[in-house]
């Protein structure tokens, strides 16, 4: 009965100590940004939707009528990775001890960025170079697939963190 | 161990499982979904370099955007499971400060 009642104290002061040590609530990811959330799903039914009037290929010589989407678009990107960067990352080992592990078994490991500002940042390069070469040489379908895919897959990974946040 | 130890030991078995089980089931459709899309895209590239449909100035640029994507399905997966560590933590500590008898934390 006596260990039994040790135990029990000896596991509160450590709660206590551990308390203390780590000011009790732990923040190891930004809050939730219901701005960000909503001009995300704003911009990415735009988005998808300029890939869907474009899924058949584009000509050069038509470019011109594409190009205030493109502008418009890579405009809406560059604020929402403003946004995104724009909360201050909390300070805690774990990225580094998560890294460290990663580290050893040859994983990656090269960012502090947020998730959703490093996919902002890539769709706002594939958005670039679309426009570069539709004004180029125009778009064939497989192009369009490739820029299609790789932005969707950017979008998921934006969509998910920024949602996950709200806890 | 007594009664009101175990009792304590339960009710965090019980809100540690009930957070995980559920975020668990959103990145397991994040990571399937994530992982289909890749292999789609790695195989778009394939045939388009294959047929010539991507040419030289595009290859990099994708191939590039690959091990970008790669990477960056890891770290929002580590980003959700500093989430999720995060949930955890504050949930015991909430159920161990109301068991000493203190309500809320800060």
């Amino acid at each position: 009965m006596k260990l039994q009642k040790t135990f029990s104290q000896k596991l509160i002061l450590i709660t206590l100590s551990l308390c203390l040590l780590s000011s009790c609530r732990a923040a190891l990811a930004p809050e939730y940004d219901k701005a960000i959330v909503q001009n995300l799903t704003e911009t990415t039914s735009k988005t998808l939707q300029f890939l869907a009037s474009v899924s058949i290929g584009t000509n050069a010589e038509t470019f011109s009528s594409r190009e205030n989407k493109y502008n418009e678009l890579i405009g809406e990107f560059e604020m929402l990775k403003l946004l995104a960067r724009a909360r201050p990352l909390p300070k805690n080992n774990v990225t580094q001890k998560i890294n460290k592990i990663l580290a050893s078994k040859n994983g990656p490991t090269n960012t502090d960025d947020y998730p959703s500002a490093f996919a902002f940042n890539r769709i706002v390069q594939n958005l670039n170079k679309m426009k570069a070469t539709d004004k180029k040489t125009g778009l064939n379908t497989t192009v369009v697939q490739a820029f299609k895919g790789e932005i969707v897959i950017f979008l998921d990974q934006a969509v998910t963190y920024e949602s996950f946040l709200k806890r | 161990m007594n009664a009101t130890t175990a009792n304590l030991i339960d009710e965090i078995k019980k809100i540690v499982s009930a957070i995980i089980e559920k975020d668990i089931t959103t990145v397991s459709g994040f990571s399937e979904r994530q992982l289909e899309a890749i292999s789609k895209q790695t195989l778009i590239i394939k045939g388009g370099i294959a047929t010539g449909d991507i040419d030289d100035d595009l290859i990099d640029f994708f191939l590039e955007g690959l091990h970008a994507m790669t990477t960056n399905f890891v770290n929002t997966l580590k980003g959700i499971l500093k989430v999720v560590l995060e949930k955890v933590w504050n949930a015991v500590i909430s159920v161990l400060y109301q068991a000493i008898g203190i309500l809320g934390f800060n």
